[in-house]
């Protein structure tokens, strides 16, 4: 009998202790999947692909941290009761193929449910099909390519090619003819020399500029593509030079546009170079040199510093002691990381707390009802999986800095 | 704490008792016997005892005074935290809380100049103190603009105005007729700031300004 209740006991005690034992690793984040199963300790992924080395990674390494911060973020609050966010980013070097690859990769794990990236139209260009196969969702924070929405015949009829793609920046449709609008009334030049390098987002916003400038009855004076491995651009400043325009608009990014500005200016044309987005980072001035100075770019969204809902991002992102810069994209990059989480929390509130098998697709469907009060304003996407906020700011180089001369709002 | 310390006599306080004292003496002629003189010398020493302390009472009185003054509006000073997470947001800039968005066409004016044409727009404030617009400008030189109501007004958190724009043109040639974005400057302001902002109302727009810049500009002149 007292053997018998000694087995007993220690029946009990065993089962307490692996009762103790397996409630202590729910959060542990062994278990990875899509398929929560009781609802509690599940690691949810969140890809990220931006150039992490190479001439842009200055942009690329505040993408990823500001999605990381939205990460850490989300599990302090406990948003998605039973799940952790984590990051995975991979580098696609600011190449098409690497960023195809990454996508390849980031599908081939289950515990991805969605990815943020990447930095260029062209590499997003590559991705998009990848994603859109396999149901995953993609925002991007920084892609302004028209047609990566809209279709490749955006100017004459939209049509949405992929379901799985969304972005939280506004698309050069508007950047390009905003600058016109800026160069042409208020810095009042009326002959342009338009350069690109004749990647997807350099030759897309120099035409939709181009067009605009046009319309509002501004001469182009020249036109030339570079080579974005190159670093002399000196025939191309001759004949800048030569061409008599009163400023340079350049379809590309800083570590060509940095250079390509001070060899203008070294071939004796002192006019300004202006550009978009891609110009739009400190690094630029450091390329460009003190003659920088009366240089413009536009950029997608208004100044996060001036935006009262960007405080606590820029507390965070400082406090969390990262080492690089949250950079052009950063606010939009947190934005576009919490989109995801704010749809893995739609999807798991609506299937009793937990996720489905069928994860992927649900938090993709999920994506488009997305709306939320972020880092950067409103966030929540159109018919085509665009920013419905779509603000811009000119900005002027000013004592080796950006500094905001005008801002808009597309309210149409 | 203030910065007073101990009130005692120092070195040089006692230098000053000895003239003042004989300075109170009684005039000349005075009686003098030896008791009459011991209690008038009893009165100058208790007299000259308070003079000589007399500023240090002031002072200890002022340094009462100072403290219990401080500590009363330190007590009954407005409660401020900065950087506390309970100090109030201030208010929001006005362009982060005001919508411009195209409406339709309207009928001009009676009154208004030859080649002018009408529209409206609708102007929200979402949050925030009431926003006065100051100032409706559009970018292009051969253009003039005046709104209904006329500037300054304002609007309260929460409400929408219909603002009727009348435009004429008074430079066909420097009057873009098919500009894709063309926006309306307006100039906000509410407690926090003074902004200017570009409001692009998209294609509805620009098709519509580009009609009625066609028709007034048919028979070209300027």
């Amino acid at each position: 009998m007292r053997q018998r209740s000694l087995i007993a006991i220690t029946a009990a005690l065993a089962a307490g202790a692996l009762t103790l034992t397996a409630c202590g690793s729910r959060d542990s984040g062994d278990k990875k999947g899509s398929d929560s199963g009781n609802g509690g300790g599940t690691t949810v992924v969140i890809g990220v692909d931006a150039p992490l080395t190479g001439d842009l990674s200055a942009m690329g390494l505040g993408i990823k941290n500001s999605a990381d911060l939205a990460a850490k973020n989300a599990n302090k609050q406990n948003l998605v009761k039973g799940v952790t966010f984590k990051i995975e980013a991979l580098d696609d070097q600011a190449q098409p193929s690497a960023g195809q690859q990454n996508a390849s990769k980031f599908v081939s794990e289950p515990e991805v449910l969605g990815v943020v990236g990447p930095l260029n139209s062209s590499v997003a260009e590559s991705m998009q099909k990848v994603f859109d196969d396999a149901k995953l969702v993609q925002v991007s924070p920084a892609n302004t390519g028209p047609g990566l929405t809209q279709g490749p015949d955006w100017q004459t009829k939209k049509v949405r090619g992929y379901k799985s793609y969304f972005r939280t920046a506004t698309t050069d449709a508007i950047q390009g003819p905003f600058a016109a609008q800026y160069v042409f009334n208020t810095a009042k030049k009326k002959k342009v020399f338009v350069i690109d390098d004749k990647k997807t987002y350099g030759s897309g916003l120099a035409a939709t500029f181009t067009e605009e400038f046009k319309k509002l009855g501004g001469k182009v004076v020249g036109t030339e593509h570079i080579n974005p491995d190159a670093k002399d651009f000196s025939a191309v400043a001759t004949k800048v030079k030569n061409s008599g325009a009163q400023v340079v608009y350049y379809g590309g990014e800083y570590p060509q546009a940095g250079p390509l500005s001070k060899q203008i200016k070294a071939a004796g044309a002192k006019i300004p170079l202006v550009g978009g987005d891609g110009i739009k980072d400190d690094t630029f001035m450091k390329l460009a040199g003190s003659e920088a100075t009366g240089d413009l770019a536009t950029s997608v969204g208004a100044p996060v510093e001036d935006l009262p809902s960007a405080k606590q991002f820029v507390a965070d992102y400082k406090a969390a002691g990262y080492k690089e810069e949250y950079s052009a994209y950063g606010g939009y990059a947190y934005d576009s990381a919490w989109a995801v989480i704010e749809a893995v929390k739609k999807v798991a509130d609506a299937n009793g707390g937990k996720l489905p098998s069928d994860g992927r697709a649900k938090v993709t469907e999920a994506m488009q009802g997305v709306s939320f009060d972020g880092v950067t304003g409103k966030v929540s996407f159109d018919e085509f999986g665009d920013a419905t906020n779509k603000q811009l700011t000119v900005y002027a180089v000013k004592n080796g800095a950006w500094v905001p001369v005008k801002s808009g709002t597309y309210t149409g | 704490m203030t910065g007073i310390g101990p009130l005692e006599p120092g070195e040089g306080t006692r230098a000053w008792d000895g003239p003042r004292a004989e300075g109170r003496r009684p005039a000349e002629g005075a009686p003098a016997t030896p008791a009459a003189r011991y209690t008038r010398d009893a009165l100058y020493a208790a007299y000259a005892r308070y003079a000589r302390h007399r500023w240090i009472a002031f002072t200890l009185l002022a340094a009462i005074a100072l403290l219990a003054g401080g500590g009363y509006l330190a007590a009954t000073r407005p409660q401020q935290r900065p950087h506390s997470a309970h100090s109030p947001a201030p208010a929001p800039y006005p362009v982060q809380v005001v919508d411009v968005t195209y409406l339709d066409g309207r009928t001009t004016p009676a009154g208004a100049p030859p080649r002018s044409f009408s529209f409206a727009v609708l102007l929200s404030v979402t949050s925030g103190p009431p926003v006065t617009v100051t100032r409706v400008a559009q970018p292009y030189a051969g253009l003039s603009l005046t709104t209904e109501p006329s500037v300054p007004f304002q609007t309260k958190a929460g409400s929408a105005r219909k603002v009727t724009i009348t435009m004429h043109v008074t430079k066909c040639g420097k009057a873009p007729r098919n500009a894709s974005l063309p926006f309306l400057d307006v100039t906000l302001r509410n407690t926090r700031a003074i902004q200017t902002q570009s409001f692009i109302p998209g294609p509805r727009y620009a098709e519509d300004l580009s009609g009625a810049l066609e028709v007034a500009c048919s028979n070209s002149f300027g």
